[in-house]
């Protein structure tokens, strides 16, 4: 039996010591070791060598396929291969995930990626794990600022980092304040203009004209609406540094109003998209602040209200305060600094972000580039949906988004859906829970690496 | 008249009657088999090798060291600390209790069941129908469970609403969730099993059987009896496969979590949490940490079907 | 197969063939108590296939709908051929077919990874169930702890070594994983090791057979419901994975999990900010959910008589 043993064992130990050479082989296959290349001077950032003519690859999204055929279409010339993936939805991460595992093994990125979220700069914009930033700056030489300042003001922000841009907004989602003209003549009231406006409004409502609503806070959305046109600071982020303070006069008398609201059945808790939403309020609707999106996916499709009854007005503010509205998404469009052919990511960039071809025939959103967005407008206009003016509304409404909101590794729509929707289900008022919240949004930022001050 | 068949015993009984032991000894013939038996299995460890061993081997190094440089149980204490590490112990723990237990049960006892059908369309019909949902995998899934789990448009709104539950938030509440997503994997999971358990029961000889229903026992103490010590091995099989799917729990919490916009948390499993820890927060030696700890949870659960099962040992 | 000569010799002596089951034993009225029994049984039976099958039923009755109509009529309201018709022909221009070139990229993936799965794994639970060698129990051992290694730690390596193999991107990268299946091999392990017997294998060692023979003659005719099984889970298990594909491979090379979850995220209720000009409503979404599961259903109609057939012959006594 011994010989049978030590045989035994020499085989183990062979085999052993194989296994450990492959895995051996395989760390230093994963060790990207730091590209420390030099800067390139023109560029502003280290490039890889540059390849001309080299095809590059995007990423897009279903909805954003239309974009790159119409660049094909437009520029014949310049070879170009795309893949479609999910656009990194809800939260999905694919984004992250997949350039994750490429930096690990140090090759593969692709040259352009459309996301539909728009914190994907507070990773892409950083180093990680010793490998270069993935998301390459755009306004250190790259990109004419001409161009770049084409983009109505303040559409950048999410993708600036430090003063660096390192994105380029396709589209944006001002919250305006969107109003049934004929509920509002029909009751005699004014179109609400402030917060306390809109208070009065739900005040008078259940009183006069009960059934009839004011909007939902059902949806995961609802801090940008609510929060982030009432400058409440719950969510702000410096470099790494993150605070949120749900105890600050403007997030209190927020959650006030929207307790109100809520109590006397002007607000409802049902998601825009629920079936109780479709069948019982879809005529209901007098008056609610929203994301420039909700035209289709609201108006003309869950609740199916006519043309010529629904208006857009300046977004809901304080008394008194300057207007500054949130906003509720607006995809980007990333370079990647590893690309072998930034002429022609260039070009496309610029194309998908500012052309007639793209941003205003097929694109459904909002676009972010001003002279784009005119022609987009214009074309809604065609359309005859709104009464008129919701174009110059939506235009000022573009140009007033609160600067004071942070971009974070993580979302408030988490600790908003785990913790007030539910909250709200069993019978408790927000401002109770202001204080959990606060605490669901601070330990998400200090598991996400953040300091919370 | 007799053929080379023999019974299923450990010592057998050749032609010529003798006595045989178990195992065929003897230098040249356990050769040849020791030759043939790395043959056969080569294949298999090949790729064992590649897509298990090693990739295991090099997830216990991340979790050990951190940007290659070693950091003993620093990992560890890190993900030990994190605030959603504890609560994503206590749901899977429960999960695994409700599921293991369901499972084991109901697979059982409804296997027996479709084994002692007689119409053999019937049987196979039912085991068609019960098998159904375990096609439906993942992504696919998210809209049905979205219309299901709400009592507003689900087709069984009537037995949400025994429950008093009104809305699909308040079905998603976190004390039901272990239920519900035992119920989810119940539903994707029990059809197969049965299956399988059918094939093992018809395994069972027929004159065991035949004995035993001379010998005047029900179908009860047949099933006691007779079926259910040779499906020993199976059970502690299935055992063993829940409990790693168990300890594994993501894909129904990432269901509902994307079905319900956030609702249900993404962090609710730990195996959730490992996904995070790599994925989104870069922290590829956090996620092994965790994985390794869920590794070695399930694989002390196991050593307890293994060694009641007699799963390594052969007849 | 034994069977007839079994059933043969039965009509010989004795009267009815044993079947294993709740049936009456002697004489032909069924007593009170085997009423209920039945009944109690059919009700189980009845109840949880009402269970498994209500939700399908709904899924099956979704396409015809249109998006307003599932949110808004009865669950199991029947809706129009015109609106299957219309939703069919949505799914269908959703990225200009897209969605036939996924179900064609599952197919590729599940049968080439099913051959090598078959080939691998069959001789190795023969192999360990049935032969003796040295390292048998450490295979074992070894199988079942990776069996339970969550996979979120085997992403990255197995990524790594597939793009030092130059692999990603193309079908082997997601077919090669596939084939790795240990919960195949241990059903084949178990398989063997319960129901042939090894003694009949030493017979025919004895006989002079070579290890080869007593294989392919004496083994794989028997193996025939575990070749089934094995192939069948393996089939399906690849065929609804998404995590691997999804990272493996990109663009239309995906098969139609991964194809299913980039549909979700245009569909409004999943993605209300994505403001797509691409929008897929969710009855289309419900059929294409049948559509890509149909396959896994057909495969298991038709070989759901390999997959039970367990063992009436070698290895029971005469």
């Amino acid at each position: 039996m011994s010989e049978h043993s030590s045989s035994s064992f020499r085989r183990g130990t062979r085999l052993f010591s194989l296994t450990a050479a492959a895995a051996g082989l395989l760390l230093v296959s994963g060790c990207t070791g730091g590209t420390s290349a030099a800067v390139n001077d023109e560029y502003g950032f280290a490039t890889a060598e540059q390849v001309e003519g080299d095809p590059i690859t995007v990423w897009v999204d279903a909805s954003r396929e239309p974009a790159v055929t119409a660049f094909k279409a437009a520029h014949p010339d310049i070879p170009i291969e795309y893949e479609t993936y999910d656009g990194n939805a809800g939260g999905s991460g694919s984004f992250q995930t997949k350039i994750a595992l490429l930096d690990q093994s140090g090759e593969g990125w692709p040259d352009v990626v459309f996301s539909t979220q728009q914190n994907d700069a507070t990773w892409a914009a950083r180093e990680n794990n010793g490998v270069q930033a993935f998301a390459a700056p755009l306004n250190e030489g790259y990109l004419d600022q001409d161009f770049l300042d084409g983009f109505a003001p303040g559409a950048l922000d999410p993708v600036t980092v430090d003063g660096t841009v390192y994105g380029l907004r396709n589209d944006l989602a001002q919250v305006v304040t969107y109003y049934n003209q004929k509920l509002l003549t029909e009751f005699g009231y004014d179109v609400p203009e402030t917060w306390e406006d809109y208070e009065a409004l739900g005040v008078k409502l259940a009183a006069e004209h009960p059934g009839y609503i004011l909007g939902s806070v059902g949806d995961s959305w609802m801090p940008y609406v609510y929060y982030w046109g009432a400058q409440a600071p719950i969510f702000q982020t410096d470099g790494d540094t993150f605070s949120s303070d749900t105890a600050s006069d403007e997030s209190v008398e927020i959650s006030r109003i929207l307790d109100t609201l809520i109590d006397n059945g002007t607000l409802v808790q049902d998601s825009y998209f629920s079936s109780t939403f479709a069948e019982t309020y879809a005529d209901k609707v007098v008056a609610l602040p929203g994301p420039v999106w909700y035209t289709g996916a609201i108006f003309q499709t869950a609740l199916q209200v006519p043309a010529g009854e629904i208006g857009v007005g300046a977004p809901l503010h304080w008394e008194g305060e300057e207007v500054a509205t949130g906003n509720v998404g607006g995809g980007i469009w990333y370079a990647s600094s590893h690309s072998e052919n930034l002429d022609a990511v260039e070009t496309f960039l610029e194309f998908v972000t500012s052309s007639d071809e793209f941003q205003v025939e097929l694109s459904s959103g909002y676009p972010a580039y001003s002279s784009a967005a005119e022609g987009w407008l214009a074309k809604q206009a065609d359309a005859n949906y709104f009464l008129d003016g919701f174009d110059e509304e939506m235009i000022s409404a573009g140009a007033s988004v609160w600067d004071g909101w942070g971009y974070a590794r993580f979302s408030p729509e988490t600790g908003w859906a785990t913790v007030i929707v539910p909250g709200l289900a069993a019978g408790t008022s927000i401002e109770e829970m202001l204080p959990a919240w606060q605490e669901a949004i601070t330990n998400d930022a200090t598991v996400n690496g953040y300091t919370v001050k | 008249m007799t053929d080379t068949r023999s019974i299923v015993t450990k010592a057998g009984v050749d032609r010529r009657g003798r006595r045989r032991p178990a195992r065929l000894s003897g230098a040249s013939a356990g050769g040849r088999q020791t030759r043939f038996g790395y043959v056969f299995v080569s294949g298999y460890t090949l790729l064992l090798l590649g897509f298990g061993f090693i990739p295991m081997l090099y997830a216990i190094y991340l979790a050990f060291t951190r940007n290659g440089q070693f950091a003993g149980l620093d990992n560890f204490v890190k993900v030990f600390a994190d605030y959603r590490f504890l609560p994503a112990v206590a749901h899977v723990s429960i999960y695994i209790l409700f599921w293991l237990v369901s499972l084991i049960v109901l697979v059982v006892v409804l296997a027996l069941i479709v084994h002692g059908i007689s119409a053999r369309w019937l049987s196979g019909s039912i085991r068609f129908l019960y098998y159904i949902p375990g096609a439906i995998a993942g992504a696919s899934s998210v809209m049905l469970w979205l219309f299901i789990l709400d009592p507003t448009v689900s087709p069984v709104s009537w037995l949400l609403k025994l429950f008093g539950l009104d809305s699909f938030v308040q079905v998603l509440a976190l004390d039901n969730l272990p239920i519900i997503f035992t119920v989810i994997a119940f539903w994707t999971g029990a059809g197969g099993w049965i299956v399988i358990m059918y094939g093992a029961l018809n395994n069972v000889p027929r004159d065991v059987m035949e004995a035993a229903r001379m010998d005047g026992a029900g179908p009860v103490n047949t099933a006691w009896h007779v079926q259910l010590p040779m499906l020993t091995k199976w059970i502690s099989y299935m055992g063993i496969m829940s409990l790693a799917a168990g300890t594994q729990l993501f894909v129904e919490p990432r269901i509902l979590s994307q079905a319900s916009r956030g609702v249900v948390p993404e962090n609710y499993s730990l195996n959730q949490l490992a996904y995070l820890y790599a994925f989104k927060q870069n922290d590829f030696s956090g996620s092994a940490a965790i994985s390794l700890i869920l590794l070695i949870v399930a694989l002390g659960l196991s050593t307890i079907f293994i060694l009641k099962g007699k799963l390594f040992e052969r007849e | 197969m034994s069977d007839t000569q079994t059933t043969s010799r039965r009509q010989l002596s004795a009267p009815p063939p044993p079947v294993t089951g709740p049936r009456s034993r002697r004489g032909t009225e069924t007593t009170p108590r085997q009423w209920i029994a039945r009944a109690f049984v059919a009700a189980v039976l009845i109840g949880f296939a009402a269970f498994f099958i209500l939700p399908i039923i709904w899924l099956i009755l979704s396409p015809t709908k249109t998006a307003r109509e599932l949110l808004l009529s009865a669950p199991f309201s029947i809706g129009s051929l015109d609106q299957l018709a219309a939703n069919w022909n949505s799914l269908m221009a959703f990225q200009d077919g897209i969605f036939l070139t996924w179900l064609g990229n599952s197919t590729l993936y599940s049968f080439g990874a099913l051959v090598i799965t078959l080939i691998v794994s069959i001789p190795a639970g023969y192999a360990l169930a049935l032969v003796e060698f040295r390292g048998r129990r450490v295979l074992l051992l070894t199988t079942l702890i990776v069996m339970l290694v969550p996979n979120t730690a085997l992403v990255l390596p197995i990524f790594l070594e597939l793009s030092a193999l130059r692999l990603l991107g193309t079908p082997l990268a997601v077919i090669l994983p596939f084939s790795f299946f240990p919960f195949g091999v241990y059903l084949t392990y178990i398989y063997f090791s319960t129901a042939v017997s090894k003694d009949l294998l030493n017979a025919a060692r004895i006989d002079g057979a070579g290890e080869l023979r007593v294989f392919a003659q004496i083994a794989m005719p028997l193996a025939t419901p575990v070749i089934a099984l094995v192939g069948f889970f393996n089939f399906v298990g690849n065929w609804n994975n998404y995590f691997l594909p999804f990272l493996m491979v990109g663009g239309d090379k995906v098969p139609v999990q991964v194809g299913l979850a980039n549909m979700l995220s245009v569909v409004p209720q999943f993605n209300p900010t994505t403001s797509g000009s691409v929008v897929i409503e969710l009855p289309t979404l419900a059929l294409a959910t049948l559509l890509s599961v149909a396959p896994v259903l057909l495969i298991f109609l038709f070989s759901q008589r390999f997959l039970v057939e367990g063992m009436t012959a070698g290895g029971t006594k005469e």
